[in-house]
């Protein structure tokens, strides 16, 4: 890596911190943007689908979130530039092709008692707590761009978007969060 | 119209992108006397009223191609596999 390289989130000029909407009474839902990530696409091989799973479920110091059949997307906060792909592509060696997509997307996280509310505007997935349950995950499309949500908590979701759309997303996102009033943290 | 994706469950029209028909079998050979085969595969469908089968990517989701067996006539959705299993079942009906 050079020596200063600095990664910028494409949305620094854009969330930018504070209180809005609904007369900035008590926010029904805080926005925050995971930034930077190290996030990599993980795709089984041919007939390695249990053993991809099986050994996926033993990683550790990265979170798996499923992203289609056979496919998962593995994220982490605390790896250096790069360093989560060179580190699966060793331990993964045979059973999945990967891709290194930390510089490719971008991710929202919504929390708070309105989040549910708030996504319902853009999916037709069914967020009820039983039914959309804790660490799942769904690929939909919100405001005609392609969505990977995940269930991180009791009311907090991520948002993982392309980052050349996420400009754009995050205009559509604040908006509709507006009646709600929203924290951008 | 909601179609259910084997993957991710119901989901609406929108979100997925139809090919077409998911009957005609590319022909195994490229010699030039089964050029009447390939214009069939290549040209020629069907326009039938009732069950229809047909190639669809859940596009706007998990991107997997499925075969969706539709009612042109009412649209009543009687099944979804992925086009993998499809394929798998076909082969295996010819064995």
């Amino acid at each position: 890596m050079r020596e200063g390289f600095h990664r910028i989130s494409p949305l620094a000029d854009v969330a930018i911190q504070g209180r809005f909407g609904a007369d900035k009474g008590a926010p029904g839902v805080e926005l925050s943007v995971r930034h930077p990530l190290s996030i990599v696409t993980v795709i089984a091989r041919k007939d390695k689908a249990e053993a991809l799973s099986a050994a996926l479920a033993g990683l550790k110091g990265c979170v798996v979130q499923w992203a289609g059949a056979d496919q998962y997307y593995a994220v982490s906060e605390t790896y250096a530039e790069g360093a989560l792909y060179r580190e699966l592509r060793e331990k993964l060696a045979g059973l999945a092709s990967l891709s290194d997509q930390s510089h490719g997307r971008i991710v929202i996280r919504i929390a708070g008692p309105k989040a549910r509310a708030v996504l319902a505007k853009g999916t037709p997935v069914d967020l009820h707590p039983n039914e959309f349950l804790r660490g799942k995950s769904a690929v939909t499309q919100m405001a005609h761009v392609g969505v990977h949500l995940t269930r991180t908590g009791e009311d907090a979701f991520e948002l993982s978007v392309f980052r050349g759309f996420s400009e754009n997303f995050w205009e559509w996102l604040t908006g509709q969060a507006e009646e709600f009033g929203y924290q951008v943290s | 119209m909601l179609i259910k994706c084997p993957h991710c469950g119901a989901r609406p029209v929108e979100e997925y992108t139809f090919l077409g028909d998911a009957r005609p079998q590319r022909p195994t050979s490229n010699d030039p006397s089964t050029m009447e085969q390939w214009f069939d595969y290549v040209y020629l469908r069907d326009n039938p009223k009732g069950r229809f089968d047909e190639y669809v990517q859940h596009s706007g989701g998990c991107r997997a191609w499925l075969v969706v067996s539709r009612n042109t006539a009412t649209h009543e959705i009687h099944g979804t596999v992925t086009a993998r299993d499809w394929t798998k079942s076909r082969q295996g009906a010819k064995a």
